[in-house]
């Protein structure tokens, strides 16, 4: 009798903590990494990243797919 | 006995709320794969075309972007008009990608005709956009339905060749890249201004075309790394504060869009 209910407890506690791993690895990460924009945060890669991004690439091209 | 049933009860209700979580889950991946991505409606906007569109918010940045479209749209017209000379020498029945290449050409005077100085230059951008691509996956159904994979892609290779070879591109290349130099240019003089170096020889080089963009790009980061901590920051803060607005405002255009549905 006790080692029935001690089996389904142990099933209950796996049960338990599987919705609680499942539920903990699938949730969407909504909290968005705060961006620091300090004076001392900014090193070259950062200010070269904007300049790319400020200019166009002459290169670029509009794509709406292959007809073959 | 009790006991045993209420635990039992539990183990139940445990196990429906696991398959209720693992059901959304799934219905959420179902959601995404039984998707339709083949075919677009006219405000679907991809990541690309969100980036695309960060700089319509002025008259001559739609302008390079409405040509750049025109160029995608003639070079898989020429391609389309090509693939059915080809079929029709192997004995094939085009009509109906004579069709779809009637209205791509119909599409493209659309887009010629489209006015770049308008308030709704963006939402007109992303719809001929989208129509071009739904033409263009159109004609390519149609095709393997009559060819093989390995007739495809010699056709592939031939019309590659053929496009290459006659040069009709070659117009619309120098066009979107004086656009875009005279673009450049303008967002390079404001950086000089902004620096105190506004007679920096470096613009006119990029605009002449005898200093590549790269090089360009070198040369303005050299300028910016002699300035002080304090300068430094000033300028990362405008250009930072310029990228950013063109990011609000296609986003805003998107939202506008079909109140934000449009976005896939």
């Amino acid at each position: 009798m006790n080692k029935k209910i001690i089996s389904i407890f142990f099933l209950l506690i796996i049960m338990v903590s599987m919705v609680f791993a499942y539920s903990y690895f699938t949730q969407p990460t909504t909290e968005e990494k705060p961006y620091d924009y300090s004076i001392d945060s900014i090193n070259d890669k950062d200010i070269s990243d904007e300049i790319d991004d400020l200019l166009i690439d002459e290169n670029y091209e509009v794509e709406i797919g292959e007809m073959v | 006995m009790r006991k045993i049933y209420s635990l039992l009860i539990m183990l139940i209700l445990l196990i429906s709320t696991t398959s209720i979580v693992l059901g959304d889950a799934g219905e959420d991946k179902g959601n995404h794969y039984g998707k339709d991505d083949d075919f677009e409606s006219d405000d679907d906007v991809d990541d690309k075309t969100e980036k695309e569109i960060e700089i319509v918010n002025n008259s001559f940045g739609a302008e390079i972007r409405l040509l750049q479209l025109e160029k995608a749209l003639l070079k898989n017209i020429l391609k389309g008009d090509m693939v059915v000379q080809v079929l029709i020498g192997l004995n094939f029945t085009t009509t109906e990608l004579k069709s779809i290449l009637t209205e791509m050409k119909a599409l493209l005077e659309e887009v010629k005709a489209a006015n770049a100085s308008s308030n709704e230059s963006v939402e007109i951008f992303i719809s001929l956009k989208n129509e071009s691509k739904n033409f263009t996956t159109q004609f390519r159904k149609t095709i393997r339905e009559l060819l093989n994979d390995i007739s495809l892609s010699e056709l592939r290779v031939r019309i590659k060749e053929m496009l290459n070879a006659s040069g009709q591109l070659d117009d619309y290349n120098k066009r979107i890249i004086n656009l875009i130099r005279t673009f450049n240019g303008n967002q390079l003089y404001r950086l000089y201004s902004l620096i105190g170096e506004a007679n920096s020889p470096f613009v006119n080089e990029y605009l002449n075309g005898t200093l590549p963009l790269n090089e360009t790009k070198l040369q303005l980061f050299k300028i910016i790394n002699e300035k002080t901590k304090e300068k430094k920051y000033e300028i990362f803060l405008e250009i930072k504060g310029e990228n950013i607005r063109r990011q609000i405002h296609a986003q805003d255009a998107i939202e506008n869009m079909g109140n934000g549905h449009g976005k896939q």
